[in-house]
């Protein structure tokens, strides 16, 4: 395992308004991680400081790099989306493509031809003519055809239909990631991205309410549907929430073995959302 | 595709019993190949991470062997070891609880047997 990011005590103030409060966190290579947090949470962020595109307080590494005075090295190896199909309307597809050639050293011409022959979508056309699912397949196209070690989303898929939304995944499973890269994720579609997912990260108000490795959270985070007569005896091993649908309550817990939950009822895997929801009720 | 995956377990787990229940009913055969990690992961969108190791779990159980550069293959005598240890499965856990039931029912042997026997009739 190679570390690739290494945050020390990160903090980001925007006046009075502390969007970061002394963050800690590493990532690895070769990880999908979500960064999950409500509206204003600090994933923006947090994200923007990794990319040298804020300011911020405290230490930060990303791949060997400091971002706020080595961005230059550091945008050769990595690679950015906020919301995708924003290319300017004015610009032809081969123009774009042009574009991307000339100012990103790693950046593969013959690839995004390759993954645009693949597409319906007409290179001699501005971004003005092409659908808005067409212009999705350019954007992604243009930033998988970079050999970036970190591809970072921040609400990728914000405004795109559920169709494209699965492609979009798809394509980056199939085309971009492999062991040596890293993507980060932000999205508020959680259920969506929960599977391709190895690591997690939640923030609440400007803290890290909880970073860990899917696999943990399997293991560590449990949904209990007690039988009825087991209710009080579920709520005195202290579930971390508790909550009640037509009548049937179910608690999730953190840290109880599975089989002691399993003599009161059935035991199942929490999702990423109710694990959030959780998160954000707490303490 | 996608797949709907149950909550009850994590999901490398079930794409491990989803690949022995094609061995089963042989929609793998032995000596073939599965598909490549990513080729999984991709269609069936979950972390590559899960699905190598839902792939480590059936190597440990000595179904699957990895072939340097090739990938992995099913072993030989995969499906009925499968088969044993699936029936084992079914008599110490499954057929345990089905029995509890029939007697809760209050169903005696002739009935089962009638039914059964018309059902697979009906199905032949």
């Amino acid at each position: 395992m190679t570390t690739i990011i290494t945050a020390e005590n990160l903090s980001k103030s925007f006046g009075s308004f502390q969007a970061l409060k002394n963050v800690n966190l590493t990532i690895q290579k070769g990880q999908i991680v979500g960064i999950i947090g409500a509206n204003g949470a600090g994933k923006t962020t947090l994200l923007n400081s990794i990319l040298g595109l804020s300011a911020y307080d405290g230490r930060l590494n990303v791949l060997g790099f400091d971002p706020n005075s080595q961005r230059d090295e550091l945008m050769k190896q990595i690679c950015f989306i906020s919301d995708v199909a924003t290319l300017p309307k004015w610009i032809r597809v081969s123009e774009a493509i042009d574009f991307v050639e000339g100012v990103h050293p790693s950046f593969d011409r013959e690839k995004v031809l390759r993954l645009l022959a693949g597409t319906t979508v007409p290179l001699d056309k501005k971004i003005r003519q092409l659908s808005k699912g067409m212009i999705v397949q350019v954007h992604l196209a243009l930033i998988m055809a970079i050999d970036a070690k970190i591809l970072v989303l921040d609400e990728p898929t914000l405004g795109l239909d559920i169709i494209y939304r699965k492609k979009f995944y798809h394509q980056l499973l199939e085309d971009f990631f492999d062991e040596d890269r890293t993507i980060l994720i932000t999205t508020h579609q959680v259920d969506e991205i929960e599977n391709i997912l190895s690591q997690v990260i939640f923030i609440r108000e400007g803290e890290i309410a909880l970073e860990a490795d899917m696999e943990e959270i399997g293991e560590q985070w449990l949904v209990l549907n007690p039988a009825t007569d087991n209710i009080d005896a579920a709520r005195a091993m202290a579930p971390a929430s508790e909550q009640t649908l037509l009548g049937r309550t179910s608690f999730i817990f953190n840290g109880q073995p599975r089989a002691e939950l399993e003599k009161l009822g059935d035991v199942s895997r929490v999702s990423l959302s109710d694990l959030f929801v959780t998160l954000m009720d707490g303490e | 595709m996608a797949t709907q995956w149950k909550n009850d377990q994590p999901i490398y787990l079930q794409l491990k019993e989803q690949i022995l229940a094609m061995i089963i009913d042989g929609a793998l055969n032995e000596g073939e190949a599965l598909p490549s990690v990513r080729k999984v992961a991709v269609d069936y969108q979950i972390n590559p991470i899960t699905a190598s190791k839902a792939y480590a779990e059936l190597v440990d159980e000595g179904l699957v062997e990895k072939r340097r550069g090739l990938g992995m293959f099913i072993l030989e005598g995969a499906r009925k070891n499968l088969l044993k240890a699936e029936q084992k499965k079914f008599l110490s856990k499954e057929w345990p609880e089905i029995t509890k039931r029939i007697s809760l029912l209050g169903l005696n042997v002739k009935q089962l047997i009638e039914t059964a026997e018309k059902n697979t009739s009906h199905s032949s």
